[in-house]
């Protein structure tokens, strides 16, 4: 694909030097962590250890201190498993499928994109690792030859999930790494002090900036970027098996996987911009993270948003054109039922209040959008609420529907995911680029030589 | 190998020296290049350029240095294994006792007053479950869920362990029987002219009554009171009046093609409902439609009999008088004979009165008429004696006295106490003319009228010694506390109706230092503490039998020859006339001729309830979860009313009122009972015990302070008023109710074709209709999995499940499953691998009501097997879904998936969780089930179909080489099934009896259209109701 | 890093992507094999200037790829259906479309594995932190904003001088020489790394010690491993006898266990009678009952000459006419009961067994005192047999 750039208003602006890209980006890392850290790592620190108390609790005592019960087998703790996925899957779609779109604008966010990926998706990862209710036996869902010649059953969504999940992680952390190797390799030999120079150079792996590397190394990087494209939709399509492949009525529907994979866009962007609304501001980086990034990602969210309303509404006109009962039932259920709260939350801030973004205004100004996007988190987290919980509150036998009311272990352990979560995010700033600098630098005005253009 | 280099020439001379052994002839003639070739192990250039110092920090072979000294660590690491436990032998192996096999001991349990015969179930020795006995001829080898959870109480480890004496200051400390004994009989010596009060619960066993008369006769002044808080006393004074002599007749409820039972629920809490349900459903049974009966019931509250009714009237009991009344005149009117009575309504005035549906009344009215003689009339204990006069004239009126049954009757060995003789035992112990008061096993301080004063009075007595199993209310006025055997540990006779004793022999033991009762009393009779033995009783049993019981069998057979048979039988039959029912004494009418009772003000009714009996059983962790047949409420008693009267007086569910009768008051939430006749309070008694232990120390509310001794209807039945209170109590269910109104929710079981019905009159007219109904065509992608040999199944006949809940303890029993305690029920963790579902369809006043028992279904494309990821739920070969509880990381996605719901998963170790480990002490490790798996936190659970009964009938089939067949196996919850609604069998068997089950006409399964296959069959349920009505 | 004298190559620096274009493709057409160009981030057109091959890092990739989805299918075939075959859900072994999400994440993770590992140990050999370009200004310049070219000593046409000059006409701004760096090298049997290799080697058999015998004891792992429940022969601490089987109560009778009403008598009056037919599966009850328990005294056929003989008062013979003319009754009693110095065997055979074995007693009785009566008989059923 050939695309004129010429045309395209300046990734970088200002018209920064090569210099001073590296300058900015690598601050952070060479100063002191100031006030403003502080407080946000106390913040998130404190979430986090009010989350390991209760999971600690929760090991000591058994899931019973949680709200899950018959016939509401599951809960907070897979709810933010879906959640949490979901959030992880911006990342590697900045990264990647904008990478294969030539998106050059990507580049200022997608290596935060990405780490942010990664937290993610460590956050998700804990949540099936501690939903059992004996934990310390989750090596079973592992095919490991034991003594008792037992195989896992391979035709479980939740085994599907284990590789997804596992799978996803592996390559977003290596996708990431490789990202940053030549950043180290540029840190290492910026740094002055001993301790960071040996630090850099151990994971710099020695890189010299060599053209006969570079060639691979886009390769290689396109490969990925390959890879991690399909990889990115299998994953949540496979989260979405969890539900759809069951015979739950509210789960057992065809359209999960498309509308899931929408849903974890749409949440996953919400969820960039929230965060790059706050670095680009703590740590001046407005000329690199620009306000056109956020725009642009305000579009893709606005986008998505509209898929996922779409499914809901194909959700009820499925239930009803199918005539089944069952299925009738829970979505009349889900709307008018004991948890439509849920459900109009859910709708009032996954599908109405995005619409706002049709105005040009409000996409480029931050504290709206600043709203609006934690409006799309908070929608997202229940959405997934009430697909699982409502669906399973009542399903078949009206003898054992029942009422799930979390605990305050269950909200006490989701705390501790943001506070994990943000905690990851505070330190990663502090310790690396959270800009890739190479790539930067390499669609910076004059980066490139003039008599070839910008084509590939 | 690395010195290579370094070692060559030191190589040189050994090999010179030694013999030298040769490899070729080169080798041999010392070819000098194969000399130089063979002092180095590579060929030229593999290793001469090698050079160690060269070697990066990790080389390949510091590596594999270090996973082979790790290796080989390790591999030593794993050498020793942790202590398995000891074995521990019988020294002298009895006879009886093969290991791993169980005995059974024929017994007779004394759970409550009817006597029902036992097969306990021992273990090497040790009691682990408690069965019918099929000998016997009252409940024919069904037993109920007291009797079945009575083994609880035997392993209770709060039971009394030593004999408790009062010291100073109002405390009980341990003491020795000797002490006790000498203390209490030189205290009886020097009794002198004072009144000896012994106060027990209804007398039943004649060996007992003889040792109270021994006792009698050495302390003269010796007063014998019993009670039983639940009695037929208003119903057998009735009948004197109208037969002159006798008690009321036993009914041949199989005969029966109409019954009408009035506020009587001898299918659920009144009488021997074990033996009534099994003879009231042959007249349920499918095959024999002809013969279906018809049951009318008219109830103040909806009870479990009311629930199986084809025609119900909610009728405030109050008026119950006025309907019989008006109901004789009508009848009598109709068929000409009998004095009408003269301030009797017509039927239109009274539905018009009490706004009850005519067409209903008519429909009976007529059903009575046509069915003279097959048709019988039952009124409940509640109420006041003229309704029963009333019944037994229209009884005998439509000459159903046919239906009275002369081959057996009841027997009271003893007279219960009348209220006079109970002022008269207070006001003499006020003025301390009573020496001592034994409570004889009894707990009169809980059970007597509060207004009789008994509990100040006993204070006044000297000596007053308990003789019970644990404590209790009366236990802590007395100076003496005596541990005594449990039923289990116990010698005994009982004779409670003619033609037959029933023999109780220990199956263990006394697990402390407890006595047998009698024993006791004996000891004292006897005057000397040494004079008590181990043997005491169980000589004094043997030489009644022989001197008075066996002169009157005579029989054939050698005395110890029929008394070992007996024992071994349980019961021993023989002739005796029943008393025969003279003609009825028109005289008694007059009693009828009496004014309304006004209609203003609340009824309020006290029953007694489906599981804890007269509150003896409240420390029962397992009856005390058994949910509420009907509301489904555990763990509490409460206030069912209507939903108008909760209108009126806008009470919401869990609301505390203040119920007032006279003076008396109770504070209790209410529940709002659909089906529940306006402006009633029904309130069932038992519950609220001040002291019965950890489980069951204030558990409800306690009712029975709204008793009375001098009260005018019944001792059940009041007029008060109500006042809503402050407060909520929440009430537990383990069933949600949803609402009627909300058309969302109504009906919703029907709807979905849960619960499938039809009435007789359509499926005479088409015996298919319930196929034709709808006929889904059910395609599968997969090929079938066959399964030769045998494959289970089970078929439940909704006909005859009364939802009595006693497969639910008999598979609690037989499964360990653990008592997980109010706040997880609230939860709705309940862990009942049975459960009985509870459907309601129609209007809110007048319900129709479903019933299911629900259980693992054990689907061919089982649903929980395909989602478990570490395949711990799988087929069996024989078809059953099985669960690998060790190999469960407890994902609960089977659960979620289980379209039934029947899974229940261990969110706390129960026994651990429940009353801070109470569940965990030794004694209850006694009454696991040895060979099924005491499951752990975090494991999922279901229903097994009683896998390890069929695991014992198959290998008792290998031992005497014949094949299995699916009668040789039955479950817990069939075996208990009082109406033999569960059947259990081998699908593939063509010839088997279940086959007729498993193919019925009227068979179906549940969420059929899901096409998961299950093997559970559900027969229909027919309502037999009156043409006009359908 | 201590560099020797030995030069390793010449680097040269320049400000511009277009200088290092122009730079590369004069030096590459100068016929320079070993040069490299060092710039911050990837200049396009450089490959051609370079006169690159295009990488081949692709084929890797694709073979991992593929290797992955055929292992990944072929182990669930195998595990699934072969070596652990459960029917689930009535599904069959080999579910194929339940196979693919495996199959396809399992594809995607060896083909990136093995692409970044290719890419980074193979095609690049890192890690390789002692590379002599590392740690120069020249290499702190390109990372920064600098771009650079190096020309490596071992080219075979590599003139210092030369290639010195090329660079000024090239307009570097500057020209630096690189140096080989010191090599270091490591004696194996040094006593640091002994003691490295013990303690790596005592940790990993510690913890693998602990974990195998002593952790996976522990709680929670031991939950359902110990049972509360009592099975047969087991102990329990509730009796203080410790005895977890416990005897009945004495004068009770379980189900089918009568007690036998002649017990303890020498010569009962009146004996049972058999119940018992000598069908063919009783007699080979009896039998097998008869050698285990009776003949260690009485003799495989009864005649009181087992290899005990002698050592106690002679167990008689079961063909003296005394015991020929005994009840069956008698018999089993005397099983029961014992007599003389003969125990009580009720214990060790069970009711029905002791009936077997005095059918089979009777058998062998007549067996040793047949009359030609009998002989006739049993030709007549040789005989029957025959025809």
């Amino acid at each position: 694909m050939n695309i004129d750039y010429s045309q395209e208003i300046p990734v970088v602006e200002g018209g920064l030097k090569q210099a001073h890209i590296e300058e900015l980006i690598s601050k952070p890392l060479d100063t002191k962590p100031d006030k403003k850290f502080l407080i946000a790592i106390s913040i998130s620190g404190s979430l986090l250890l009010i989350g390991a108390i209760c999971l600690g609790l929760t090991f000591y005592y058994g899931i019973g201190l949680w709200g899950n019960n018959q016939p509401v087998g599951w809960g907070f703790d897979i709810v933010n498993f879906v959640f949490w996925v979901g959030i992880g899957h911006a990342g590697t779609l900045i990264s990647a499928i904008l990478f294969l779109l030539r998106q050059r604008w990507r580049t200022g966010i997608a290596r935060f994109a990405e780490a942010m990926t990664i937290f993610a998706v460590m956050c998700a990862g804990i949540f099936p690792a501690i939903h059992t209710g004996r934990p310390w036996l989750d090596g079973y869902l592992f095919p490991y030859p034991n003594q008792n010649q037992l195989w896992i059953n391979f035709s479980s969504p939740l085994i599907w999930d284990v590789f997804a999940v596992s799978t996803y992680f592996t390559v977003s952390f290596v996708f990431w790494f490789v990202g940053l190797i030549p950043d180290f390799a540029t840190l290492r030999d910026r740094t002055t002090s001993k301790i960071k120079k040996t630090i850099y150079s151990i994971f710099s792996l020695g890189w010299r900036h060599s053209h006969r590397n570079w060639q691979h190394y886009e390769k290689a990087y396109m490969l990925l970027a390959g890879f991690a494209t399909p990889l990115v939709l299998s994953v949540h399509t496979i989260v979405s098996f969890d539900f759809a492949v069951s015979i739950i009525p509210g789960w057992h529907t065809t359209i999960f996987p498309p509308y899931f994979v929408a849903g974890a866009i749409f949440s996953g962007f919400a969820m960039v911009v929230t965060v790059l609304i706050f670095v680009r501001k703590i740590f001046n980086l407005e000329h690199i993270i620009t306000l056109n990034h956020l725009e642009r990602m305000n579009k893709v969210i606005l986008a998505t948003g509209m898929m996922v309303g779409y499914a809901y509404a194909t959700e009820f006109f499925i239930a009803w054109y199918s005539g089944n009962q069952f299925e009738t039932f829970v979505f009349v259920n889900r709307a008018l039922g004991p948890y439509a709260w849920a459900y109009w939350i859910m709708v009032s801030c996954n599908v109405l209040f995005p619409q706002l973004f049709w105005i040009k205004k409000i996409r480029r100004s931050i504290p709206i959008m600043l709203v609006i996007v934690i409006f799309v988190n908070v929608g997202m987290w229940f959405e997934r609420f009430v697909i699982v919980v409502s669906s399973l509150h009542r399903d078949f036998l009206p003898s054992s529907w029942g009422y799930y009311t979390p605990t305050l272990y269950d909200i006490g352990i989701l705390l501790g995911s943001f506070g994990l979560f943000f905690t990851l995010v505070i330190l990663f700033t502090k310790t690396l680029p959270v800009v890739s600098i190479s790539e930067v630098k390499a669609v910076a005005d004059g980066a490139q030589p003039s008599h070839h253009g910008g084509n590939h | 190998m690395l010195e290579e280099k370094e070692n060559m020439p030191k190589q040189e001379s050994p090999e010179t020296k030694d013999m030298h052994y040769w490899r070729s002839f080169e080798d041999l003639y010392k070819n000098p290049q194969i000399v130089e070739a063979s002092h180095h192990e590579f060929k030229e250039g593999v290793t001469d350029d090698f050079n160690p110092s060269e070697l990066s920090h990790i080389s390949r072979r510091k590596f594999l240095a270090l996973v082979g000294a790790s290796a080989a660590l390790a591999g030593a690491g794993c050498a020793d294994y942790p202590d398995k436990g000891e074995i521990i032998p019988y020294n002298k192996k009895p006879e009886e006792v093969t290991l791993g096999k169980p005995n059974y001991y024929a017994s007779t349990s004394n759970a409550c007053a009817h006597i029902c015969g036992v097969l306990v179930k021992t273990r090497e020795g040790r009691p682990i479950k408690v069965e019918g006995n099929p000998d016997h001829p009252v409940n024919k080898g069904k037993i109920c869920l007291k009797c079945q959870a009575a083994i609880l109480n035997l392993y209770d480890p709060e039971r009394l362990k030593e004999p408790l004496q009062k010291v100073s200051g109002g405390v009980f400390i341990n003491s020795t029987w000797k002490k006790v004994d000498e203390a209490i009989i030189s205290s009886l010596d020097k009794i002198g002219d004072k009144e000896i009060a012994i106060i027990t619960n209804r007398i039943n066993s004649p060996s007992t009554l003889k040792v109270l008369n021994n006792f009698t006769k050495k302390y003269p002044t010796t007063k014998i009171y019993s009670y039983e808080l639940f009695n037929d006393e208003v119903r057998n004074s009735a009948w004197q009046k109208c037969y002159g002599s006798g008690s009321f007749p036993l009914i041949k409820w199989n005969e029966a093609k109409v019954i009408v039972a009035l506020e009587s629920d001898f299918l659920g809490s009144e009488g021997n409902r074990v033996e009534n349900s099994a003879l009231y459903v042959e007249g349920r049974d499918v095959d024999k439609i002809k013969n279906f009966n018809r049951l009318y019931v008219v109830e103040g509250n909806l009870s479990l009999i009311g629930m199986n009714a084809d025609h119900r009237i909610r009728l405030r009991p109050h008026a119950q008088f006025d309907f019989i009344i008006s109901l004789i005149s009508e009848v009598s009117k109709k068929i000409g004979k009998g004095s009408s009575i003269t301030n009797s309504l017509s039927l239109a005035d009274f539905s018009k009165k009490y706004d009850v549906p005519l067409k209903k009344i008519n429909s009976l009215v007529s059903d009575l008429i046509k069915n003279q003689g097959k048709s019988i009339i039952h009124s409940g204990t509640t109420l006041p004696e003229e309704v029963h006069i009333a019944v037994y004239y229209l009884n005998d009126l439509l000459g159903n006295s046919a239906l009275y049954r002369a081959d057996s009757s009841e027997i009271l060995l003893f007279p219960l106490t009348k209220s006079a003789e109970w002022e008269n035992l207070v006001s003499k112990m006020n003025s301390g003319q009573v020496g001592a008061v034994i409570h004889f096993n009894s707990n009169p301080v809980f059970h007597l009228a509060d207004d009789y004063g008994y509990e100040k009075a006993i204070s006044k007595v000297p000596t007053v010694v308990s003789l019970n199993e644990k404590e209790n209310e009366s236990s802590e006025f007395g100076n003496f506390i005596l541990p005594i055997n449990h039923d289990f540990e116990s010698w005994g006779d009982y004779k409670t109706r003619t033609g037959f004793y029933s023999l109780q022999q220990p199956v263990i033991a006394s697990l402390y230092n407890s006595r047998q009762k009698e024993a006791i009393l004996l000891t004292w009779v006897n005057g000397k503490a040494e004079s008590y033995s181990e043997k005491l009783y169980h000589e004094y049993l043997i030489n009644r039998w022989k001197d008075e019981v066996y002169p009157t069998l005579n029989s054939a057979l050698p005395f110890d020859r029929l008394w070992f048979g007996a024992l071994h039988d349980g019961v021993v039959n023989f002739n005796e006339s029943a008393d025969t029912i003279g003609s009825f004494y028109t005289a008694a009418l007059a009693a009828l001729n009496q004014s309304k009772t006004e209609i203003s003000r609340y009824s309020i009714v006290l029953k007694n309830n489906y599981s804890i009996g007269d509150g003896r059983f409240a420390d029962n962790g397992w009856l005390q979860e058994m949910p509420h047949p009907v509301s489904k409420i555990t763990w509490d008693n409460y206030a069912a009313v209507s939903f108008n009267s909760a209108k009126e007086l806008n009470l919401k569910n869990n609301d505390l009122v203040e119920i007032k009768v006279g003076s008396r008051k109770l504070q209790i939430p209410v529940f709002l009972q659909p089906g529940s006749a306006d402006k009633t309070f029904t309130i069932e008694l038992g519950y609220g015990r001040r002291k019965s232990g950890i489980v069951g120390t204030n558990v409800g509310f306690d009712a029975s302070v709204l008793q009375s001794k001098t009260n005018s209807l019944s001792a059940y039945l009041f007029v008060g008023d109500i006042s809503k209170l402050k407060g909520k109590h929440e009430l537990v269910t383990a069933q949600e109710h949803h609402m009627f109104d909300n058309e969302l929710t109504k009906d919703a079981a029907l709807k979905r074709k849960v619960i499938r019905e039809g009435t007789v009159a359509q499926y005479l007219n088409n015996p298919k209709f319930l196929r034709e109904d709808s006929e889904i065509e059910l395609q599968t992608v997969y090929p079938f999995i066959l399964y030769p040999g045998v494959k289970w199944g089970m078929s439940i006949d909704l006909n005859k499940c009364l939802g009595c809940g006693d497969c639910v303890v008999a598979c609690t029993s037989e499964n360990n499953i653990p008592i997980v305690g109010k706040d997880q029920v609230a939860k709705g963790r309940e862990m009942h691998w049975i459960r009985i579902d509870r459907y309601y369809s129609g209007e809110v006043d007048d319900p129709n009501t479903s019933l299911q028992p629900m259980l693992c279904q054990h689907c061919d494309h089982a649903p929980c097997e395909n989602v478990c990821p570490v395949l711990a739920t799988t087929h069996s070969p024989d078809g059953l879904n099985q669960m690998a509880y060790n190999r469960c990381v407890g994902t609960r996605y089977c659960s979620n998936n289980c379209p039934y719901k029947v899974r229940r998963f261990n969110y706390f170790n129960f026994r651990d969780h429940f009353r801070d480990s109470y569940q965990q002490n030794d004694s209850f490790n006694l009454i696991y089930n040895p060979e099924v798996t005491v499951r752990s936190r975090g494991v999922m659970e279901k229903c097994t179909f009683c896998i390890q009964r069929i695991m014992d009938a198959r290998e008792e089939a290998i031992r005497q080489n014949k094949n299995l067949k699916g009668s040789d196996v039955k479950t817990a919850c069939q075996e208990a099934c009082p109406t033999t609604a569960i059947q259990f069998g081998d699908i593939n068997d063509k010839e088997s009896e279940f086959q007729k089950y498993r193919n019925h006409e009227l068979g179906y399964y549940v969420l059929e259209e899901l096409n998961i296959k299950p093997n559970v069959t559900y027969i229909a349920k027919l309502r037999n109701t009156h043409p006009e009505e359908a | 890093m201590k560099r020797t004298n030995k030069l390793f190559g010449v680097a040269a620096l320049f400000n511009s992507p277009n200088e290092i274009i122009h730079a590369a493709k004069v030096i590459a057409d100068n016929g320079y094999k070993n040069f490299d160009i060092n710039t911050p981030y990837p200049v396009h057109g450089m490959d051609k200037a370079m006169k690159l091959k295009p990488s081949k890092l692709g084929y890797i990739t694709l073979a991992f790829g593929l290797s992955g989805a055929v292992f990944a299918m072929l182990f669930m075939y195998w595990a699934m259906s072969i070596d652990y075959p459960q029917v689930i859900g009535g599904k069959p072994f080999f579910a194929f479309p339940a196979f693919v999400p495996v199959t396809f994440e399992v594809t995607v993770l060896l083909a990136t594995l093995s692409t970044v590992i290719g890419l980074l140990t193979f095609m690049f050999g890192f890690p390789h932190n002692k590379q002599p370009l590392l740690d120069t200004n020249y290499m702190k310049n390109v990372s920064a904003d600098k771009f650079g070219a190096v020309i490596y000593a071992d080219d075979p046409q590599f003139n210092e001088s030369k290639v010195k000059e090329l660079f000024t006409s090239l307009k570097s701004h500057s020209v630096e020489l690189v140096f080989e760096i010191e090599k270091e090298t490591y004696p194996i049997f040094q006593p640091k790394f002994l003691m490295l290799l013990l303690a790596v080697a005592v940790i990993t058999s510690g913890t693998t010690y602990f974990v195998l015998n002593k952790l996976l004891f522990m709680q929670p792992f031991n939950w359902m491993v110990y049972q509360d429940k009592i099975t047969a022969q087991e102990k329990s601490d509730f009796f203080s006898d410790q005895y977890g089987m416990r005897t009945k109560v004495e004068g009770t009778v379980a189900s089918g266990f009568i007690p036998y009403p002649y017990s303890g008598q020498t010569n009962p009056t009146e004996t049972l009678s058999n119940p018992l037919l000598p069908t063919k599966k009783v007699l080979m009850l009896g039998q097998k009952k008869f050698l285990t328990f009776c003949s260690p005294c009485h003799g495989n056929y009864a005649d009181g000459d087992s290899r005990l003989r002698g050592q106690f008062p002679n167990p008689p013979t079961l063909h003296s006419a005394r015991a020929r003319e005994f009840s069956d009754g008698m018999i089993y009693h005397i099983i029961t009961n014992g007599q003389n110095v003969m125990s009580s065997y009720a214990l060790q055979v069970t009711r029905e067994e002791r009936w077997a074995i005095v059918n089979y007693i009777r058998v062998l009785q007549r067996a040793k005192n047949a009359k030609d009566s009998d002989i006739e008989e049993i030709q007549k059923g040789l005989i029957n047999a025959s025809r």
